[in-house]
């Protein structure tokens, strides 16, 4: 047997954990904030759809999809106190106004017959920027100092993957003809238009910056 | 998209047929195949043992069925139509998010059991009073009208077609209710917790939300479907109501409710059955 | 033959009694009755579906309304549902008048089980004379009356599949759903 009392390194040889992160406590609560009302908007409009919708596969898929992001802002709401913020409503807001054009263009559809734009919308544009958010977020936080968000961020990515392979298995059931098609992507770059002028989820610098300075 | 659904608008696709309450209580042959108030029989409880039994079952699992789409839409209207933290508190709406699923569960349960029990989707008319009743301006209203009275009707309704499908052996049919009731449960807790805290420092907010409650839950026992006598196919359930926070001068008024609207029934259908006068 | 309904017009449900008598005399022809004649009483103030066919001449069929009903649109008719309705309670009298069904009771004095049971054999017969039937509908109202279990399921494809069963041998089916 080992001896119990022989020193051990508190870092495991597999744990390659390192302290540095891009975020400090406030640019973290910062973007949990934008986080948290993203969620919200994204789980109020997919409740509100369900009686839109004429396709009952769809309108399922709506009901569950609008608790798994009612759970996100929740986990968001939770944290922001973790964060020093004690009032989570101060920080509960957009980044800018075109993100809230963004949310008002994304909500538009209504008609029984919008189902692709409400889908495009929401799985198509939406929450592949959340993907990208909270992925960009994962990979550049403290691995040590941030560990609760990063819990949270991996609970909640697994969730997004799913809801979009979903949406996205929804979206081409009923792409059947080429008009379409068309419709799909004319709401998709109109959507994706005023979330690039948002700079996404949480503003210019959602996802960093790919170019070399 | 608007604020404030109307059920005329709610979406379906072409299998299903729509009609409103009213529409549904024009028919003077009264409330449809769950057999309400027949003559000649001792009891007319929902049990294997009813002549009619498999067909009234199918029935009411369909209207449960289109019930719980209904109360999918009711919640996640309630997501949207309020503003969070000005109409309605976050975490009402992360409940009523909750509730959705909840509800989409449902439906994908029921309609397993529909196809088990041999009915296609849209076979039965679809009644929209339960949507109706989440159209309310008010989220307390909301709360009153479906989480305490249609959520528990589903109470009283799942209760009866558990101890249905124990009686016969269904084992698919008593699995799937009790599930089905221990989320009702948890969905009127909801329902009557949201509305002594919202109401809390508003009796009279509190006072109509409870007489809306009334109007629904008398809607809900339209005809004697449910009360605690033989008569009514669906029974009362006492027990699950105080589990769900009922207190029992609660569940005693809507005992008091349904069995009024069984009388009410009984008087009409003695009514029809009468000789005309010569 | 002479097809009769009762009541000539209807006062609650929109049922028109030319349209029935017209789906009467489509499933006499199909039943091999066709020179038999008919009334057919409905009950428009209940809304079940209940059939009780009385042989005799004329046979007489009563039914209940919903028994003729459209139950996606309440008080409308459907021809399907009243060709399923009428060849049941058809049936049920042509096989009494086979002599085969001497020791049957009469309908309305039939009990659950061995009403399940010849329900189960009338319509497993008019599906094999192209009436639409959702057979999982029979087979469910099948195991309520008999246990949900293998042994009953076999007892069921047994019925539906036949065409040339008495009421003994009906009645030994049923019976032996419990083994």
């Amino acid at each position: 047997m080992a001896d119990p009392f022989k020193a051990r390194n508190p870092f495991a040889p597999w744990d390659r954990r390192e302290l540095p992160g891009m975020f400090d406590v406030e640019e973290t609560a910062r973007r949990v904030g934008h986080y948290k009302w993203a969620e919200m908007k994204l789980f109020e409009v997919l409740g509100g759809w369900i009686a839109t919708v004429p396709e009952i596969d769809v309108k399922l898929r709506l009901g569950t999809h609008c608790y798994k992001h009612a759970w996100h802002s929740e986990l968001w709401h939770k944290r922001l106190p973790e964060l020093r913020e004690m009032n989570p409503d101060r920080l509960t807001v957009p980044p800018n106004d075109a993100m809230i054009r963004f949310i008002a263009a994304f909500t538009e559809p209504e008609a029984p017959e919008m189902t692709i734009e409400k889908l495009v919308g929401a799985y198509r544009v939406f929450i592949p920027h959340f993907i990208s958010a909270y992925t960009f977020h994962l990979n550049n936080t403290s691995q040590i100092t941030d560990g609760p968000t990063i819990r949270s961020l991996k609970f909640i990515l697994q969730d997004e993957f799913e809801d979009w392979r979903d949406g996205e298995m929804l979206i081409q059931s009923l792409l059947t003809t080429p008009a379409e098609v068309k419709r799909a992507s004319e709401h998709q770059a109109r959507l994706e238009i005023l979330l690039i002028e948002a700079g996404g989820i949480a503003g210019p610098g959602t996802i960093g910056s790919a170019y070399a300075e | 998209m608007r604020k404030f659904f109307p059920v005329s608008d709610l979406a379906r696709d072409e299998r299903f047929n729509q009609v409103t309450n009213e529409e549904r209580m024009a028919d003077p042959r009264g409330s449809g195949n769950t057999g309400v108030i027949r003559k000649a029989r001792s009891t007319n409880r929902l049990t294997p043992s009813r002549p009619d039994a498999t067909d009234a079952a199918r029935n009411l699992m369909h209207g449960i069925m289109v019930g719980e789409i209904q109360a999918l839409e009711g919640a996640g209207r309630t997501c949207f139509d309020f503003v969070t933290g000005e109409e309605a508190p976050f975490a009402l709406k992360l409940d009523m998010a909750r509730q959705c699923w909840d509800e989409a569960r449902h439906v994908e349960i029921s309609v397993k059991l529909s196809e088990w029990m041999g009915t296609e989707l849209g076979q039965f008319v679809e009644n929209t009073v339960l949507f109706a009743a989440a159209c309310s301006q008010d989220p307390v209203m909301r709360l009153a009208g479906v989480n305490r009275a249609l959520e528990g009707l589903a109470i009283d309704v799942f209760t009866t077609m558990k101890e249905f499908g124990e009686i016969a052996g269904d084992p698919y049919l008593a699995f799937c209710e009790d599930w089905m009731l221990a989320d009702e449960v948890t969905h009127v807790k909801m329902g009557s917790d949201w509305l002594r805290k919202i109401t809390e420092n508003d009796p009279e907010r509190r006072k109509k939300a409870l007489e809306f409650q009334t109007v629904v839950d008398k809607l809900f026992s339209y005809g004697g479907l449910r009360s605690e006598s033989d008569e009514s196919p669906i029974l009362l359930a006492r027990r699950f109501r105080e589990l769900a926070g009922f207190t029992d001068s609660e569940i005693t008024e809507i005992a008091d409710v349904s069995l009024a609207a069984l009388n009410e029934r009984r008087e009409a259908l003695e009514r029809t059955l009468a000789p005309s006068p010569a | 033959m002479t097809v009769t309904v009762e009541p000539s017009i209807f006062s609650i449900v929109n049922y028109d009694a030319n349209e029935i008598a017209e789906v009467a005399n489509e499933m006499l022809k199909l039943l091999g009755m066709g020179s038999k004649n008919l009334t057919i009483e409905v009950d428009e103030t209940v809304a079940m579906s209940r059939v009780i066919a009385t042989a005799g001449d004329p046979i007489v069929v009563h039914v209940l309304s919903s028994a003729f009903e459209n139950l996606k649109s309440p008080l409308s008719f459907s021809a399907d549902n009243a060709r399923l309705s009428l060849g049941r309670g058809l049936l049920r009298v042509r096989d009494r008048q086979s002599g085969n069904f001497d020791d049957a009771p009469l309908d309305d004095a039939l009990s659950i089980v061995e009403s399940a049971v010849w329900e189960t054999y009338c319509v497993g017969r008019l599906v094999k004379l192209g009436l639409k039937v959702h057979k999982q509908r029979w087979h469910y109202n099948f195991r309520n009356r008999h246990g949900f279990n293998d042994a009953t399921d076999r007892q069921f494809e047994q019925i539906w599949n036949a065409d040339n069963l008495d009421w003994s041998q009906l009645m030994e089916i049923s019976r032996n759903c419990a083994t």
